[in-house]
């Protein structure tokens, strides 16, 4: 395994693991842009982007990108995030340079109005395909509720209002200023060619203008501070279960309290042999029931998700802020953090193996923080995590304490 | 590509099969046990998957909950499911793992506790999977259209239906275990980092002398009714639409998929170009082939607001009927070139191979190498899927719409 770096004159950082004896290349553009980085007007713009970047470009339809990346049986899609977009391809290594020249092309897209009008269908129904499956719009509404005053707040899809009310113009606009070379990562993983890669980078990518992009993070005194609890209802009468998603304070993608939050949320709430699993789910009670960790470079929180009988739901959550507060008081014990050590270790070293797995461990990590970890420097992570420290996590981030808590579903029986 | 294939069969009937994957250092093991959702029984839908769920939950020395800790103490992943056709229990792990995971996994086949005391929990929790799917459209439109599909009680749902679950008891679980979970029919599947005359050994060792009674049969029912429109209150209409193909044994199988993926298997493909590229009329449209082992069908799929679902179900429909005589060799070198970049990024993978040997083995009594597959894809011309749509025309659509409003069904597929 071996690792390269090169920063072209414009500011694009290219940067590659290199793994000996992989059967495939997985390659990526992190688009250092997302929905935070939004304003009202451009709400669901990052996302729309995103699948705009697949109508072609000034010289290239977009039935041309989809034909091209058959041809080179790529496994090629696209993701936007809160903080990121990512455009990936896993090819076979002979397809390396086809699949790099064809991302890097789409990175300019035409971005035409008619293209623009289409898919702006297409956008307006994935909205209304998440808006009728569980858990039915309570994530989002939590995010907004807990994030309220800051960019973190806005959801990726937008709503049907905001993307029926964006004009193309503003898109290419925000295409500019965000898809800048300084602001992007060319990432490759597996089997790389490294000195064709930047070669291929200079090629389509060196005339590319940087424009020294404005700072992404806010003022301390902008965080959410969960000061105030929040509970919030969405009304779905026809569901057969109710949907609970409940956020709390927790360390940032910069704080060294993140790693053992996430081993944490191993122990309290993983979808099998944690605490909130033997209690809830064992037993029947609930359909789901876990905790996860998220961080971003200036926020972070805690959050629980539970589905359960309609008539559960209050008592459900009641005992799962009891089991918390249980944890805060009574700490873990040395066979939990051993057990949940064992588990990300598993699961560090089989995502490892596959180089499409591996691109976005390794760009995303670049992204945001300027650094690379190799497999080995994440299993390290693992394994010098302390129980002091974990219970220091659990002192410091209060995850019984105040919280922003939505339900959807049909509250028969509930309060809500 | 050089591969390394091994497979052996025991006394017993159980089947051990390996592929070794250097560079790995994991190992995925999966046991395919022949006690699939197509043994429930009348009256009795989720009866595999309850017992499924109850052999997890306590064998040989093990509690339901020393079995969990003992493979997540030791970093497995592992996963267990019900299928049409098996009750399959399975883990990923790294390699040096492998030795003290074999004994739990033995344990769960021949020794579950089966015990009063775990009968409710786990039939609470099958009933709450059960109304999370209900939640999923999606979901729930294409297990309608299985039922539409496939003869009872191949089309049934292996998750169940609650009215039955609730009635189930344990001495029907311990019925069911005792005749299906069963060597004869076994699949045992490894691959990654892997030993494998010492891993014949230990697993020899564990299940050799397992010994069970004679072959259960299943008697085939009748198919559903061509059309079925299923009321859901939501934005969203959902359509799925399947017909006959042959199964994945037949030699004409990858003449079918390939027609398929022509049809709707990529990002170029016919109907995600013409109903979402073109129209914009959904997010997700899809086909593909779909394949039991005496069974198989085409399959499409999607899901788009009510007022613009006939538009898509019609585009759909024409697009199925214009695909004879149409076939372009560009769209054929494109299957062909997906077809191989995901054999081959399979071998990344110790989990896929351990699920793709084992199924091959299902289907075909045999594994095909890499090279064999790689082969069959090659050897596809246009003129031989020409060949097949022109003997295999779409004469038996099924169809499901699941939304607020039913949706008009054409008479027939026509070119």
């Amino acid at each position: 395994m071996q690792f390269r770096h090169e920063r072209l004159p414009n500011g694009l950082d290219v940067i590659a693991e290199i793994t000996d004896g992989a059967l495939s290349t997985s390659v990526g553009f992190f688009v250092k842009t997302g929905a935070r980085d939004e304003t009202d007007a451009l709400w669901g713009a990052s996302h729309f982007l995103e699948h705009m970047v697949f109508k072609g470009t000034h010289d290239l339809s977009g039935d041309e990108i989809n034909r091209r990346f058959d041809w080179m049986g790529a496994a090629a899609n696209a993701f936007t995030s809160e903080e990121d977009t990512v455009y990936h391809a896993a090819v076979l290594p002979e397809q390396q340079h086809e699949a790099v020249s064809l991302l890097t092309r789409m990175m300019r897209p035409a971005l035409r109005d008619e293209d623009f009008q289409t898919e702006k269908l297409v956008i307006l129904e994935e909205i209304r395909m998440y808006d009728d499956q569980p858990p039915f719009g309570a994530d989002d509404r939590c995010r907004a509720a807990f994030f309220a005053g800051h960019p973190l707040a806005r959801s990726v899809l937008g709503t049907v209002d905001s993307i029926t009310a964006l004009p193309v113009d503003a898109m290419r606009d925000y295409h500019r200023r965000r898809y800048a070379p300084d602001n992007i990562v060319l990432a490759a993983t597996g089997a790389v060619d490294f000195a064709a890669l930047v070669e291929t980078a200079r090629r389509h990518c060196g005339d590319w203008e940087p424009q020294a992009a404005a700072p992404r993070t806010v003022p301390a005194t902008a965080h959410p501070d969960g000061g105030r609890p929040i509970v919030e209802s969405i009304t779905r009468p026809g569901a057969a279960l109710e949907y609970a998603v409940r956020m709390s304070a927790g360390p940032d993608g910069s704080d060294d309290d993140r790693y053992p939050a996430k081993l944490l949320a191993v122990i309290l709430g993983d979808e099998s042999g944690s605490r909130l699993y033997w209690s809830l789910v064992d037993s029947g009670e609930a359909e789901h029931a876990s905790l996860h960790h998220h961080d971003y470079l200036d926020a972070g929180f805690f959050a629980t998700q539970l589905s359960c009988d309609a008539t559960d739901v209050e008592s459900l959550l009641a005992r799962i802020v009891a089991c918390y507060a249980d944890a805060a008081r009574q700490g873990i014990t040395a066979a939990e953090l051993g057990q949940a050590r064992n588990k990300l270790a598993g699961r560090v070293v089989l995502a490892g193996e596959r180089p499409r797995r591996r691109l976005f461990g390794v760009g995303l990590e670049w992204a945001h923080t300027g650094r690379y970890r190799s497999v080995a420097d994440d299993l390290a992570i693992v394994e010098s995590i302390s129980l002091d420290h974990v219970h220091h996590v659990l002192d410091r981030w209060p995850l019984d304490g105040p919280a922003a808590t939505v339900l959807a579903g049909p509250h028969t029986g509930t309060s809500a | 590509m050089k591969q390394s294939l091994f497979s052996v069969t025991l006394d017993n009937g159980i089947v051990l099969l390996g592929e070794d994957l250097p560079g790995l250092e994991s190992v995925a093991i999966a046991f395919h046990t022949p006690a699939g959702a197509v043994h429930d029984g009348p009256g009795r839908c989720g009866l595999a998957t309850l017992s499924g769920e109850m052999m997890l939950r306590g064998a040989g020395d093990r509690s339901s909950r020393e079995i969990v800790e003992s493979l997540e103490g030791a970093g497995i992943q592992w996963s267990q499911a019900v299928s049409t056709s098996h009750a399959s229990f399975a883990g990923a792990m790294v390699a040096r793992q492998l030795p003290e995971a074999l004994p739990i996994y033995a344990d769960i086949l021949r020794r579950p506790r089966l015990e009063a005391d775990q009968l409710e929990s786990a039939r609470q929790m099958v009933l709450q999977n059960l109304a999370g799917t209900e939640d999923d459209p999606a979901h729930r439109a294409m297990s309608a259209l299985r039922q539409l599909h496939y003869p009872a009680p191949w089309g049934m749902p292996s998750e169940g239906i609650s009215t039955q679950v609730e009635e189930l008891d344990l001495t029907a679980i311990r019925g069911f275990v005792a005749a299906h979970v069963r060597p004869a029919g076994t699949i045992i599947a490894i691959a990654g980092r892997i030993d494998w005359p010492d891993f014949v050994r230990r697993i020899t060792a564990l299940v050799g002398d397992w010994q069970a009674g004679p072959a259960p049969t299943v008697q085939a029912g009748p198919r559903g009714p061509r059309f079925r429109h299923v009321s859901h209150d939501a934005q969203q209409t959902h359509i799925a639409l399947a017909w006959s193909a042959p199964p994945y044994r037949s030699d004409d199988s990858y003449e079918a998929t390939a027609a398929l993926a022509i049809l709707g298997g990529g990002s170029s493909a016919r109907l995600f170009t013409e109903v979402r590229e073109r129209r914009g009329l959904c997010y997700s449209v899809s086909a593909g082939y779909q394949t039991l082992r005496d069974h198989a069908a085409a399959v499409c799929y999607s899901g788009t607001s009510a007022a613009r679902a006939q538009e898509t179900l019609d585009v759909m429909v024409a697009e199925i009927g214009r695909l004879p005589g149409t076939i372009q060799s560009e769209e054929l070198d494109r299957v062909k070139a997906r077809a191989k970049s995901g054999l081959v990024m399979q071998q990344e993978s110790s989990a896929a191979r351990a699920g793709a040997i084992a199924r091959q083995w299902y289907h075909l009594g045999a594994v095909r190498t890499l090279a064999d597959e790689l082969a069959r894809y090659d050897r596809l011309t246009v003129s031989t899927i020409e060949a097949w749509l022109a003997a295999h025309p779409v004469r038996d659509l099924s169809v499901v719409s699941l939304g607020r409003e039913p949706l008009e069904v054409p008479d027939a597929v026509s070119a």
